[in-house]
């Protein structure tokens, strides 16, 4: 009954066989294909849109990367799955900035960032820190910035 | 050239109480562009050492390109230091320019890929060149621009999101400072510095931290109030950056780089002028870093006339 979608190890294993083309372009083809079609889509008719002549396999596995990703939707219908794509071309922005942010090895290398990342001890130092900022305002909401959720 | 092609290579050891003392005591503006003039000098200075016992190190080659005067026994008897450095040196040159491609190569892809990334330019007026992505990472950050390219400012959902209004102009001012103030060329130059002579990364690290204090002071400048670019460091970085593991007492651990932000921005404005010196710690870096850089400039300069006079002499060249 189970599709093979290839959820996560999927990637492992159709990795070296895809044409020399990023992974990254590839998912933004499925992505585009997928918006082409207006609605809910099968995998098979992604594949057909799809010109490279990929296989379905691979198909599946970009769409459930894609899934991983919140990048499409998915709902059962029948034994097979349609997708839909959940983002817009901002959302296709997103997707690519993320894989550029992962790729860079050396953090603050290229893009100086904002912040860097914090070792265990700043956490502390840094709350502590606002709180003295917040202190010494006058009419501030006075938050300590502890309401941040995970990132 | 005796021992003098040597000396370049350690001298970059003198610049590193200079690049610990500067970021404390200068403005950061004058800081980064100090530790990046000295340490492109350093760097290149111990490239060229490396360079010149290379050429040395290809006269012990049989079969080298050069000139077949150039391995005659009495010019190996006017280098008389180099016969096993030069060989080393082959290989350590090679390492070098090796780091320093690779370091070029992903700092260009990397600029290239997230250009390519962003959605087009908007160009609508002074605003045009920020780019907020929708995302639940929270992230931002200055892309040069380059080759008709403009510089962009990224700044995701997430990101502004965790902060108010003030902080999200410092924040976006902070970037653009980093665009206009070109601040991705001084950290490449130390990048590439370090990748030359490791004795230089504590240097890169400097010049990595200073670049941010500058853009944080020119943002505290732009926004008007010192403490919404603290509270937007602080927020930000809070937000985006969990530490790993359990939050541990400060006192067991150096402050990072946010924390030391935070807590300069809090503090008054530093004093812009490079005169008068901080403290008497500053002086005595400054000279011993100028000495160090002056040294390794001589030494190399005499390292090239001598080798400059040896070919001459020994080759047809």
């Amino acid at each position: 009954m189970n599709r093979p979608t290839g959820t996560d190890d999927g990637g492992t294993q159709d990795g070296p066989r895809l044409p020399r083309r990023g992974q990254g372009q590839l998912e933004s083809q499925v992505l585009t294909v997928l918006r082409s079609a207006g609605g809910p889509a099968t995998a098979g008719w992604v594949q057909e849109h799809l010109d490279g002549g990929l296989a379905y396999t691979t198909v599946i596995t970009i769409l459930s990367r894609l899934y991983a990703k919140k990048a499409v939707t998915r709902t059962r219908q029948g034994r097979s799955y349609v997708w839909t794509p959940a983002s817009d071309e901002a959302g296709l922005a997103a997707l690519r900035m993320r894989r550029v942010l992962d790729g860079e090895r050396d953090r603050e290398a290229v893009l100086a960032r904002f912040v860097s990342a914090l070792s265990p001890g700043d956490e502390a130092r840094l709350r502590e820190l606002l709180s003295r900022a917040d202190d010494g305002a006058d009419d501030r909401d006075g938050s300590d910035g502890s309401a941040a959720p995970e990132g | 050239m005796g021992v003098f092609v040597y000396l370049p290579l350690v001298l970059p050891l003198t610049a590193l109480p200079m690049a610990r003392l500067a970021e404390q005591h200068l403005h950061p503006r004058s800081a980064t562009r100090l530790l990046a003039l000295v340490g492109s000098t350093l760097a290149l200075c111990s490239t060229l050492c490396l360079a010149l016992l290379m050429v040395v190190g290809t006269a012990q080659l049989p079969g080298n390109p050069l000139p077949d005067g150039w391995s005659d026994p009495e010019v190996r008897a006017a280098v008389p230091y180099e016969e096993k450095a030069g060989l080393i040196a082959i290989g350590v040159l090679g390492a070098v320019v090796v780091a320093c491609g690779s370091t070029l190569l992903r700092h260009t892809r990397t600029r290239i890929r997230a250009a390519r990334a962003l959605p087009p330019h908007t160009g609508s007026g002074a605003a045009g060149d920020l780019a907020v992505i929708p995302s639940p990472d929270a992230y931002a950050y200055a892309l040069p621009g380059g080759r008709g390219r403009d510089g962009r400012v990224v700044v995701s959902t997430a990101m502004m999101e965790c902060l108010d209004v003030h902080e999200r102009r410092a924040l976006v001012a902070h970037e653009r400072a980093h665009l206009t103030g070109r601040h991705h060329r001084h950290l490449l130059v130390t990048q590439l510095a370090a990748r030359a002579n490791p004795f230089l990364l504590p240097l890169r690290t400097a010049v990595a931290y200073s670049t941010e204090r500058w853009a944080d002071e020119e943002a505290a400048y732009a926004v008007g109030s010192r403490r919404a670019v603290a509270t937007a460091v602080g927020r930000a970085a809070l937000f985006s950056h969990r530490p790993p593991g359990p939050v541990v007492l400060p006192a067991f651990a150096a402050a990072g780089p946010v924390p030391r932000r935070v807590a300069a921005l809090l503090d008054p404005e530093p004093p812009a002028g490079l005169w008068p010196p901080a403290s008497a710690h500053l002086v005595l870096a400054a000279v011993t870093a100028t000495v160090g850089t002056a040294a390794s400039a001589l030494s190399s300069l005499n390292a090239t006339v001598t080798l400059v006079g040896i070919l001459h002499a020994a080759t047809p060249l």
